[in-house]
């Protein structure tokens, strides 16, 4: 008979990739890059809002996007058709990304002068939320068409975003959609959360997104 | 199901650990699940036999355990299950509150020699 016993391990399945994130921010502190993951369901506008993104600030700062779909490079092509510099991820059939996937994607893309990297992370509003990218601030996007309910299905990822855009407003009218509903959800779960209703097809509200955009860029590079 | 990724990760993060202490042998992998997570029990266990298969864990036993969910009011302070209350505190009805356990995924211990 064998002597079995029991080993305490007491790891978190998360640790090593927080440990690594960490150090990964600290160097994009160190280089003065900005690192925002945007997150959101398929087809919630991620792509669109970082074209409208480029758009805004594009002439201001100098801008590079890590583009993460499942298995097509439909989404880096369409970006670097603006002439921004754009690197596609494979996640190797992983529905998230993590720290370490996210770090090989910036030193492919250079960091060299960059001082905002956008990353689309893979459509899902799941596990993207437990895995953190070493990102300066996480971002999502709620579109209209998904419902103002969102918060009470995916608690994790609202509780954790800096920023929540509530995108595709111009189709308002076709929904049910009811706005003071979904803040109350939101800041619920997350006081400090900041939300900005947007329409990436019209650019409505992108003004307001660059501006907060531009003021966390500014403080990442001043609170060195 | 997304499970199957991240439990071949933790096969690979118990066989460093056994081979670290010298284990030969092991018999039950014991893994904490927090209500809260995305990582579904079920569906754990049903991938475990693939991410297992020729790796020292083959023929193990997985056994999981849940953590249950846990809120503090903002404003009495007292903590309740945020998923037995609907997300309102069962002593002042306020309905702001902060998430303070329920994420966790753990690796508790393995059973072995
Ligand atoms: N009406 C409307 N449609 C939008 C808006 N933003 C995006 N769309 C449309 O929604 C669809 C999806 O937009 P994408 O920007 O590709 O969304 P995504 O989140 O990048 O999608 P995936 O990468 O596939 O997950 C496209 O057909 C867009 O034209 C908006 O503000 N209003
Ligand atoms: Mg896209
Ligand atoms: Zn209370």
């Amino acid at each position: 008979m064998k002597d079995f016993k029991v080993i305490e391990i007491k790891k978190s399945v998360y640790e090593s990739n927080d440990k690594e994130a960490e150090s990964l921010r600290q160097e994009l502190k160190d280089q003065e890059l900005f690192l925002l993951n945007l997150m959101s369901s398929p087809g919630s506008g991620k792509t669109s809002t970082v074209l409208r993104t480029i758009e805004a600030l594009g002439e201001e700062m100098r801008i590079g996007v890590l583009e993460a779909d499942l298995d097509s490079s439909v989404d880096a092509g369409t970006v670097a058709e603006t002439g921004t510099k754009v690197i596609q991820l494979h996640s190797g059939g992983m529905c998230h990304l993590d720290a370490l996937m996210t770090r090989e994607g910036i030193e492919a893309l250079g960091t060299e002068g960059l001082d905002l990297a956008i990353l689309e992370n893979i459509g899902n509003l799941i596990c993207t939320a437990e895995y953190d990218t070493g990102a300066a601030k996480n971002a999502m996007i709620l579109s209209v068409p998904e419902g103002h309910d969102k918060p009470l299905k995916y608690p994790i990822m609202f509780s954790m975003v800096d920023v929540l855009l509530v995108n595709k407003i111009d189709a308002m009218d076709f929904f049910d959609f009811d706005m003071s509903k979904l803040t109350e959800y939101v800041t619920r779960l997350n006081k400090d959360i900041k939300i900005i209703p947007i329409s990436a097809k019209t650019g409505e509200g992108i003004d307001q997104w660059a501006d907060w955009l531009r003021n966390e860029v500014k403080n990442w590079k001043q609170n060195k | 199901m997304h499970e199957l990724g991240v439990v071949i990760d933790i096969v690979k993060k118990v066989e460093n650990i056994a081979r670290a202490n010298s284990l030969t042998t092991i018999d039950t992998l014991v893994l904490q699940i927090g209500e809260l997570s995305s990582m579904i029990p079920r569906y754990v266990e049903s991938c475990y036999p693939a991410a297992v298969d020729g790796t020292m864990l083959e023929a193990t036993n997985l056994r999981i355990e849940i953590l249950p969910a846990a809120a503090r009011c903002r404003k009495c302070s007292s903590v309740f299950n945020p998923l037995k209350h609907e997300d309102c505190c069962p002593h002042c009805s306020a309905k702001e509150a902060d998430i303070t356990a329920g994420r966790e995924f753990m690796i508790k211990e393995i059973i072995a020699c």
